[in-house]
């Protein structure tokens, strides 16, 4: 009986524990180990944080599903990987009573989720900073109660400035602060309130419209339109105004301090600020038989797993090497062990770097979140179903091969909501297969805004809550 | 768009239609599905 162990419940861990549950769970001993008892559908917090989805609507409890899926589940935050043969081993320690607890693995998936690395730009967040979040239920909890304070304040007639977007030069998720600041925008002209906000974008993409993956380009009408020119049109369109190509590097109350490409230094003031942070991998020790650090044999500094990419290619070389991006997710070095989600070390940016003449980089980091994180789940859990049964793997997805769709809610009602639908193919551009200048297929690769993307937002809730409680026909809804 | 940075009347009326929009949904579905179940035959 082999044993195989997840750490992390996220969208790739969650996923990763159903499929290996549905395939091994009835021969072989599946465990996932994860610091929340609950499954949080993230996608959803940027109507949380808004006060027009109750947060308990997002979560559900993991457990009973794993008792129907024959996976073990623990309660516990890891701390240690123990990973030479013999002696494969987690320690966690158990939420509530600190009781250590120790988990022993035949095959590992490291996908706990990304670390909120606030720390990297002072002053930022919501725990020992001035701005907020929407990355954890508990920030968009406390980003609503300020949000909706907020809105007390302008209901008085006080004027105030809103600055949404990314707080670190290298931070990722711009798609998140994208749909926030969107339905801040919606939920203020319901409230009769807009005229009172002065909204601004605030971010490290090289362009409007990058999100990370170097833009989305389609092609309607045999004209290519671009969706830098789309999400301008958007603000414009709303009134939002807009800084790019701007790094966060400090916050103090009321004051954003940045860089920008040219190297200018300035602030930006405001009375809510919602700044996603900079991601880095999990904090785990890597600890060998001898007791050494092995933490250089799979991790990188950022503490993202190495899998099986190409690392250390400079940027125009990755760009045009397709087959640089990993395909099945395995460390080299321990070949046991897989990463999936945000928890993998991806070869390098999508969009293009910059470093500017102070010497910071502001690159957006490749995001590697929902859709991407669900496949990346399912493809290592079947290729550890194929070690397990066959001793050989069959699966395999590049982000250079995945297909990518992406809902913007642009608010929330059924009537007079909107979305902006965005599917993309590939996620990261292949100049190899897709011989246009943007690396990808222009007849698949969708952009469209409308009410229908509100309909779809709304459906897609509900559908993937759905399938992540491994309800009937759970397998047939994809990632 | 009617240039680079602004929607046209006409695209703002399109983007509101309940009806083309109810068509436009069963459309989206259809493709996003079927381009999404690809990826699990990989």
């Amino acid at each position: 009986m082999a044993k195989v162990l997840v750490i992390g419940a996220g969208f790739a861990g969650h996923t990763a524990a159903l499929y290996l549950g549905d395939k091994l769970g009835r021969k072989h001993e599946i465990t996932v180990i994860s610091n929340r008892d609950v499954f949080g559908y993230v996608p959803s917090w940027v109507w949380v944080g808004v006060g027009h989805m109750k947060p308990e609507q997002t979560i559900f409890k993991l457990k009973p599903v794993y008792d129907r899926m024959n996976v073990k589940f623990v309660h516990a935050s890891a701390k240690e990987i123990h990973p030479d043969a013999d002696d494969q081993y987690v320690l966690g320690e158990e939420v509530g009573t600190g009781k250590e607890i120790r988990l022993n693995y035949d095959y590992l998936v490291v996908a706990p989720g990304p670390l909120l690395n606030f720390s990297g730009t002072p002053g930022l967040g919501p725990e020992n900073g001035f701005t907020h979040s929407i990355c954890s239920l508990p920030h968009a909890i406390k980003t609503r109660d300020a949000y909706l304070a907020l809105c007390d304040r302008m209901k008085k007639g006080e004027k105030v400035k809103i600055v949404i977007g990314t707080g670190h030069p290298g931070a990722t998720c711009q798609g998140a602060a994208f749909e926030y600041i969107i339905n801040v925008h919606k939920d203020l002209l319901k409230k009769g309130l807009r005229d009172k906000a002065d909204i601004l974008w605030l971010s490290n993409e090289p362009a409007l419209g990058d999100f990370g993956v170097n833009g989305v380009q389609i092609k309607r009408n045999g004209i290519v339109q671009k969706s830098d020119d789309f999400i301008k049109a958007v603000f414009n369109d709303h009134g939002i105004r807009y800084q790019v190509q701007t790094g966060v590097t400090k916050v103090e109350q009321g004051s954003i301090h940045w860089q920008n490409y040219e190297g200018e230094e300035g602030t930006t003031d405001f009375d809510f600020s919602m700044l996603i942070p900079q991601f880095k991998g999990q904090p785990f020790k890597y600890i060998g038989r001898d007791g050494s650090d092995v933490s250089s044999k799979i991790v990188n500094p950022m503490g993202f797993v190495l899998v099986d990419g190409k690392y250390g290619l400079p940027y125009p070389e990755l760009s045009q090497t397709p087959e640089a991006w990993p395909a099945q997710y395995q460390n080299p070095n321990y070949q046991n062990i897989f990463a999936a989600g945000i928890a993998f070390a991806p070869p390098g940016p999508i969009s293009k770097p910059f470093t500017n003449k102070n010497n910071l980089a502001i690159a957006p980091a490749p995001p590697r979140t929902g859709m991407v994180s669900g496949v990346i789940g399912r493809v290592v859990a079947m290729n550890i179903a194929d070690l397990i049964t066959t001793g050989k793997m069959t699966h395999s997805e590049r982000m250079t091969e995945m297909v990518a769709a992406c809902i913007a809610s642009m608010g929330d009602s059924l009537w007079d909501g909107n979305a902006v639908t965005i599917v993309m193919r590939p996620v990261v551009p292949d100049r190899k297969k897709y011989t246009n200048e943007y690396g990808r297929d222009l007849f698949i690769s969708h952009l469209e805004m409308g009410v229908s993307g509100a309909w779809m937002k709304f459906m897609l809730h509900y559908t993937f809550i759905w399938k992540f409680k491994a309800l009937l026909g759970w397998k047939l809804i994809p990632e | 768009m009617q240039n680079e940075q602004e929607f046209s009347k006409a695209e703002k009326f399109w983007m509101n239609f309940k009806l083309y929009q109810f068509w436009r949904f069963i459309v989206l579905n259809i493709k996003i599905y079927t381009i999404a179940v690809q990826s699990k035959w990989h």
